[in-house]
């Protein structure tokens, strides 16, 4: 497929995506200057300065021309809490994330791919059972009481890891890449990366769990579809080994439907590290987005949904790339 | 007895146990949900306290209760409401189709751009919290899924003779949707509706354990879950009981919808 379509798709999104975060400064009921300035009052010069600063006396077309040239170049303003430029925030949050998305969603993927398998080949055995009963349950389970459960056993009642945050306070990791696990083994301080790790276990473990019960259920389920093919009986007359069938015949042709099940699970993850970094205490994106709801702070929030939303749809665009690799009958599909 | 059976059963009970945690509530609850009894702060379980009580020394028990009020209260009341304006939308795609048709996908297709807590987060971001603004949230939220189950079964259901000869025999546009469209779609609806409602319940939940659902004084189990945090190492039964009630309740409602779907798509029956 040519490529231009895709650039002018994505490039369609993301100008929808400027126009929800521009629009959501103006869709708050009731004046935001009035909002930030609060109930002790202002003078008239101090109004006309936040105007200014939020864009706000210029012409609606005006407005968004330049929210989407900031938005470009990564600029949304300063933070009304913090007073700091958000894109300097967002560079130290972002790697936090980022660092305890990709192990959530490397152990799940690897469990739930290992279990679905399982499960898939041992049909109605007690490893079955057990998978199906896993996956239901996980689906159900609220992440952010699970994270209490866990904090509870494994950190309070036996104290094997930490409560919260990234680290411990006595190291002081110089900023290099942004994440930790890599900046604390470059940083040469003995103990800094076990500490790091420590602190990272219970957060990326909640985390996976939500993904994990997804990629079971899907992996198990499309791997009984396809062990039913007609291709897959032959290969098994034709005297193959059962590690061959199963992994050169029966993955590979499940990969689409598992890669779009990991696809939609990050979508999920970040929903999770929302509640997830809300109960461990996490100094990444997601806390740092409820806080900046809690305080209605209109720029940050702008700045927010606008990042979440690009990542989403760089997700998506990637996934939907990947599938095309893994299944080539899709390839040719027009979008 | 077959599998569907199991899941529906194991599921409907589940369930029936919230309702009936719900209806007790409103006519009885050993204390008010409100109550602060004196000298009483942090007691564990016991016959007195069911559940034991909180840090105000409010009675668990009775707070649950009346949070199961809130949980299937707001969990119907979203399903209902996310139903009638997703399926009415969904049927009024499929039926009038061309223009109206790609601008209500269009819509829902943005709302679900996003994974639903965020959007539901973001909403009351703008609005503010509040039971009303909670309850938007999460309606706005559930409403592209029914209207895409609705709108593609309605869709194969207009292809079929039965709308056409309707149609010649001179029904009006109304009377096609009323009594021929929408009844047949009703099937995946009533699968999805319990999913609906627990997905509801849990975006309920989340936001209240965020500090941006239900406000203070009500007892929602998500609210009761956040303000527990402290009390993680004095007292654990704050954090168990109302997480062990959500999930019950959610798994019991997605049980019901498992065996629903199985009982009604033979082919799925021995997943």
């Amino acid at each position: 497929m040519a490529l231009a379509p895709k650039v002018l798709k994505l490039f369609l999104s993301f100008l929808f995506i400027s126009l929800m975060s521009f629009s959501i400064i103006r869709l708050i009921p009731g004046d935001p200057v009035q909002n930030i300035i609060g109930e002790r009052g202002a003078s008239e010069e101090r109004i006309q300065d936040i105007k200014k600063s939020l864009g706000l006396d210029k012409s609606v077309p005006e407005q968004f021309f330049i929210f989407v040239t900031n938005a470009v170049r990564g600029e949304f303003g300063e933070s009304i809490v913090s007073k700091q430029p958000i894109w300097s925030e967002f560079k130290v949050l972002w790697p936090a994330t980022f660092e305890l998305a990709l192990l959530a969603i490397l152990w799940s993927s690897v469990a739930g791919l290992l279990l679905g398998i399982l499960a898939a080949i041992k049909r109605d055995s007690i490893w079955d059972y057990g998978a199906v009963t896993l996956s239901t349950i996980g689906f159900a389970m609220p992440i952010f009481w699970w994270g209490l459960l866990v904090i509870f056993f494994f950190a309070v009642s036996l104290g094997w890891f930490p409560v919260s945050g990234r680290i411990n306070v006595e190291y002081d990791i110089p900023y290099r890449t942004g994440l930790l696990l890599i900046d604390s083994l470059l940083s040469g301080t003995s103990g800094a990366f076990l500490s790091a790790l420590k602190h990272m276990v219970l957060p990326a473990f909640v985390l996976g769990t939500v993904s994990l019960a997804f990629i079971v259920r899907v992996t198990r389920s499309s791997f009984i579809d396809i062990q039913k093919e007609d291709y897959v009986r032959t290969a098994r007359a034709k005297g193959l080994k059962s590690s061959q069938v199963i992994f050169k015949h029966i993955f590979k042709n499940s990969l689409p439907q598992i890669l779009t099940a990991l696809g939609l699970s990050f979508g999920q993850l970040l929903t999770g590290a929302i509640m997830t970094e809300t109960i461990f205490s996490w100094p990444g994106l997601g806390r740092w987005l409820v806080k900046s709801i809690e305080a209605r702070d209109y720029p940050a929030v702008q700045a927010g949904v606008f990042y979440s939303m690009v990542i989403i749809v760089l997700i998506n665009f990637f996934t939907d790339e990947l599938i095309k690799l893994a299944n080539p009958k899709m390839r040719d599909q027009a979008l | 007895m077959n599998k569907m059976n199991r899941s529906f059963i194991i599921g409907s009970i589940l369930v029936s146990i919230f309702v009936l945690m719900a209806v007790v509530a409103s006519f009885w609850t050993p204390h008010g949900y409100q109550e602060v009894i004196e000298n009483a702060a942090l007691l564990k379980p016991s016959l007195l306290y069911f559940f034991g009580t909180d840090d105000l020394g409010r009675d668990t028990f009775s707070r649950i209760l009346v949070g199961a009020q809130f949980s299937l209260g707001i969990g119907l009341l979203v399903g209902g409401l996310a139903i009638l304006i997703g399926a009415s939308m969904g049927v009024a795609a499929a039926y009038y189709g061309g223009k109206v048709d790609s601008l209500s996908v269009q819509v829902m297709n943005a709302i679900q751009a996003m994974p639903s807590l965020l959007l539901a987060l973001f909403v009351v971001a703008i609005l503010g919290p509040g039971v009303i603004n909670t309850i938007l949230s999460v309606t706005l939220v559930s409403i592209p899924t029914m209207f895409r189950l609705v709108r593609s079964a309605a869709q194969i259901e207009m292809s079929k003779d039965y709308i056409t000869s309707a149609r010649a025999l001179g029904a009006s546009d109304w009377r096609i949707i009323k009594s021929h469209l929408f009844p047949n779609c009703l099937t995946p609806l009533f699968v999805q509706s319990a999913v609906c409602c627990s997905e509801a319940i849990l975006n309920t939940a989340a936001l209240g354990f965020l500090g941006l659902g239900i406000p203070a004084p009500y007892p929602e189990w998500g609210t009761m879950l956040s303000d527990s945090k402290n009390f993680i190492e004095t007292a654990p039964h704050l954090m168990t009981i109302p997480g062990l009630c959500l999930l019950l309740l959610i798994l019991g409602m997605q049980l019901v919808s498992d065996g629903l779907r199985d009982q009604m798509d033979p082919k799925l029956r021995n997943r």
